[in-house]
């Protein structure tokens, strides 16, 4: 086909519309995954993209081949663009090998071509509704108009016998090489679909589990091994920000009224501030004001930059305001804490999965958590704590690379400082992200560590080659095709048991080193 | 690792500081990739960057640490100084308080950095000279008053950044170049590790940090 269309900015049409959108659109992109085989030309790999625009574009790179990948992901589209245009199929024009002579070779007349033409173009604008994927997944071979042996035109001299037999030969051959690739490339396909649609009603049974038998029973099933496990292949988007709701817990008691007081607080603030941004004679000391007014703007900054390629936190976007929201009444709700880099992007995540009121709720109780408190309040002694148990684990579970990063003196900082702030959100593809935090609200701040050596175990033969600078590059922008069977079977390989001690061990004898190790070091800088 | 960007004589590290939102990144970004982007993401902790140049006939690789410009993150992030040879302090010309607060990102640098380290007073965004709340000149005073060299940039439309990296770059070279004049009869340790690319290319890979002081 021509050069298609541009891939439209994939998130934004999709995502306006409904929370959980970015699930919505990828699992509706996930299919669209399709092989390219060995008969596909090479491709230049995919430019970095957010994933469900990857998806679509990889379908246009696809789709702008010549290969017989090509026809089928075109046959694959026009497929289901049937139900929306019958006459597509039947039309005439289409033939079938083995099922029409070659010699008989129908002019396609131009509504035929318009009616391909707009089957074609139609998908791009129009993905059928997911629910027409699942009729067609029956197999059937198809072929191309293109490959059609064709006598010489009127006005020249006719092939003689031989020359005619030989090229019908040839075509013959072509013919079944071709139909051979095709039925490989369909069975392919066909094997991933196959998986896919497993995946799908694997979600929606888990669903069912979820909504009707573990939620109405939450604190009796919740540590059970069933749940446990079910818990460990990701939560249903449909179900996730009411399970991180409930496995955050809330004891800080903070109420839906609660939240609006302390949104109507940083209201009055921000109003305040603009109208009074030069005198800094209000209630608290000049400085303190000013802080906290740096904070504010901090906020306003940080705002547009958490998650730019989604286009919804930005101003203007449909989550601009609500994060805003979330972010201001926080700072008036924990002055003593603030606002820090960071937070945005968590708060973000849970506004994707939860109402106003359950996202604060459940940001002002995940920030409570002792991990999280440490590195929000920027305690660098607690910090160098959590990365010297991560340490301990590391040398454990990949004792090589562990030597490799000490040669050249690579410390934990470089790498988890923002994999822990951000809780992976901004290092991750965001479905990704999503499940690791589905375990974490599951296992706790354990395997936001054991995520971290899932990822060095997922690419440690690639960095066993690096050097100093290559792998903090690496590690502090990693590579956005990480899938979640590949990253999840490796933190699933990852020990969190050293010597017969647990994380939590570990962590506290740690602690336990640093009082008496007090003396003999220099106060490290804490907060 | 035999591409021709390995093969350089020398690595230097060299670090960019200033409050947040100056447009650390992005200055970052279009001298190493050529790249702006409006919506960048906020900088947690630190990222890195490599660019080769060539100084004279040496090939130089500039180590590039972006780091996180939050007050509060600077207990980490002035770790990340040492064995830094350069520094490029950063300020937004737009927001007087990038500016203002200067004095202090210096003191944090010679507090953890060595003294004989290259810095350069950036001013970015030239391309909003219409909001303009700091004078060229009242910068660039304030640059020779405290020995560090000056430049305004944009990131946006290019200006600068090229020449502001390059200079840095150069003084360092130059410098190193110096004090290596002087050590090689007193065996003094070297601003910058040297990489002599045809012997052993292996070995100086293996320690790309600068040697500390």
């Amino acid at each position: 086909p021509a050069a298609l269309p541009p891939a439209p900015l994939g998130f934004t049409d999709v995502s306006l519309n409904s929370r959980n959108t970015y699930e919505v659109s990828r699992r509706r992109s996930a299919p669209e995954h399709l092989p390219h085989g060995g008969t596909a030309p090479a491709e230049p790999a995919p430019p970095p993209q957010e994933p469900a625009e990857r998806a679509r574009h990889r379908v246009g790179i696809a789709g702008a081949g010549s290969s017989f990948a090509e026809f089928f992901t075109r046959n694959f589209f026009t497929k289901r663009t049937k139900e929306l245009k019958p006459a597509v199929q039947s039309a005439p024009g289409w033939k079938l090998f083995g099922k029409v002579p070659p010699r008989e070779n129908l002019p396609k007349d131009s509504k035929i071509i318009q009616q391909e033409y707009e089957a074609r173009t139609g998908r791009m604008y129009k993905p059928p509704p997911s629910s027409a994927r699942r009729k067609n997944i029956e197999f059937e071979p198809l072929s191309t108009t293109a490959l059609i042996l064709e006598d010489r035109p009127a006005n020249l001299p006719a092939k003689s016998v031989e020359e005619a037999l030989r090229h019908r030969q040839e075509y013959d051959e072509m013919v079944a090489e071709a139909k051979k690739r095709e039925i490989k490339e369909a069975h392919k396909r066909k094997k991933i679909m196959r998986e896919r649609f497993k995946q799908e009603e694997n979600i929606a049974s888990a669903m069912v589990i979820w909504v009707n038998e573990i939620l109405p029973n939450w604190e009796g099933m919740r540590a059970t091994r069933r749940v446990r496990e079910l818990w460990w292949q990701g939560l249903p988007p449909s179900v996730r920000g009411k399970v991180w709701s409930l496995a955050v817990g809330n004891e800080l008691n903070i109420t839906p009224e609660l939240y609006e007081i302390f949104l109507s607080r940083a209201k009055e603030r921000w109003k305040s501030f603009s109208e009074t941004s030069s005198e800094n004679d209000t209630e608290d000391a000049g400085a303190s004001v000013a802080d906290r007014e740096a904070s504010l703007e901090l906020i306003k900054l940080d705002i547009s930059r958490t998650f730019p390629s989604l286009y919804i936190f930005q101003k203007g976007g449909p989550y601009h305001d609500l994060l805003h929201s979330v972010l201001g009444a926080y700072t008036c709700y924990r002055p003593d804490v603030g606002y820090v880099q960071g937070m945005s992007f968590i708060a973000a995540v849970l506004i994707l999965n939860l109402e106003e009121a359950d996202a604060f709720i459940a940001f002002a109780n995940l920030l409570n958590k002792p991990c999280q408190l440490a590195f929000f309040r920027v305690d660098h002694s607690m910090m160098l704590k959590y990365f010297a148990a991560f340490e301990v684990f590391f040398e454990e579970n990949l004792p090589k690379l562990f030597l490799h990063f000490k040669s050249y003196s690579l410390t934990p900082d470089i790498y988890l400082i923002d994999w822990i702030f951000t809780l992976y959100s901004k290092s991750l593809p965001l479905d990704l992200a999503c499940r690791v935090w589905d375990v974490f609200c599951r296992d706790g701040e354990e395997f936001l560590f054991r995520t971290g050596l899932g990822i060095l175990r997922l690419y440690e033969d690639i960095l066993l080659q690096m050097d100093f600078i290559h792998i903090a590059q690496f590690l502090t922008k990693l590579p956005e095709d990480i899938t979640s069977e590949k990253l999840f079977s490796c933190i699933a390989a990852i020990q969190m048991q050293n010597s017969n001690k647990k994380w939590a061990q570990v962590f506290a004898s740690l602690m336990k080193d640093n009082k008496e190790g007090d003396k003999n070091h220099s106060p490290a800088s804490k907060s | 690792m035999g591409s021709a960007e390995e093969d350089y004589n020398f690595v230097f590290k060299v670090v960019l500081i200033g409050e947040s939102g100056v447009g650390k990144t992005n200055l970052l970004s279009r001298f190493t990739r050529n790249e702006f982007n409006h919506d960048s993401r906020t900088t947690i902790g630190v990222e890195f960057s490599t660019r080769t140049i060539l100084v004279g006939d040496a090939v130089v690789k500039a180590q590039i640490w972006d780091t996180a410009g939050l007050e509060r993150y600077r207990a980490i992030t002035s770790a990340y100084y040492r064995g830094a040879v350069g520094a490029l302090v950063v300020f937004d010309i737009t927001k007087h308080q990038t500016y203002d607060v200067v004095d202090r990102w210096l003191k944090e640098l010679y507090d953890h950095a060595e003294a004989s380290i290259v810095v350069m007073l950036v001013g970015n965004k030239t391309d909003l000279a219409q909001a303009r709340e700091v004078p060229m000149e009242e910068a660039k005073m304030f640059a020779d008053n405290n020995g560090l060299l000056f430049v305004e940039t944009s990131a946006l439309d290019s200006t600068n950044v090229e020449e502001a990296f390059e200079t840095i770059l150069k003084e360092i070279f130059y410098k190193v170049q110096k004090q290596k004049q002087r050590s090689s009869q007193s065996n003094m340790v070297s601003l910058a590790s040297e990489n002599p690319a045809s012997t052993a290319p292996a070995q100086a890979e293996r320690r790309p940090c600068c040697v500390a002081l």
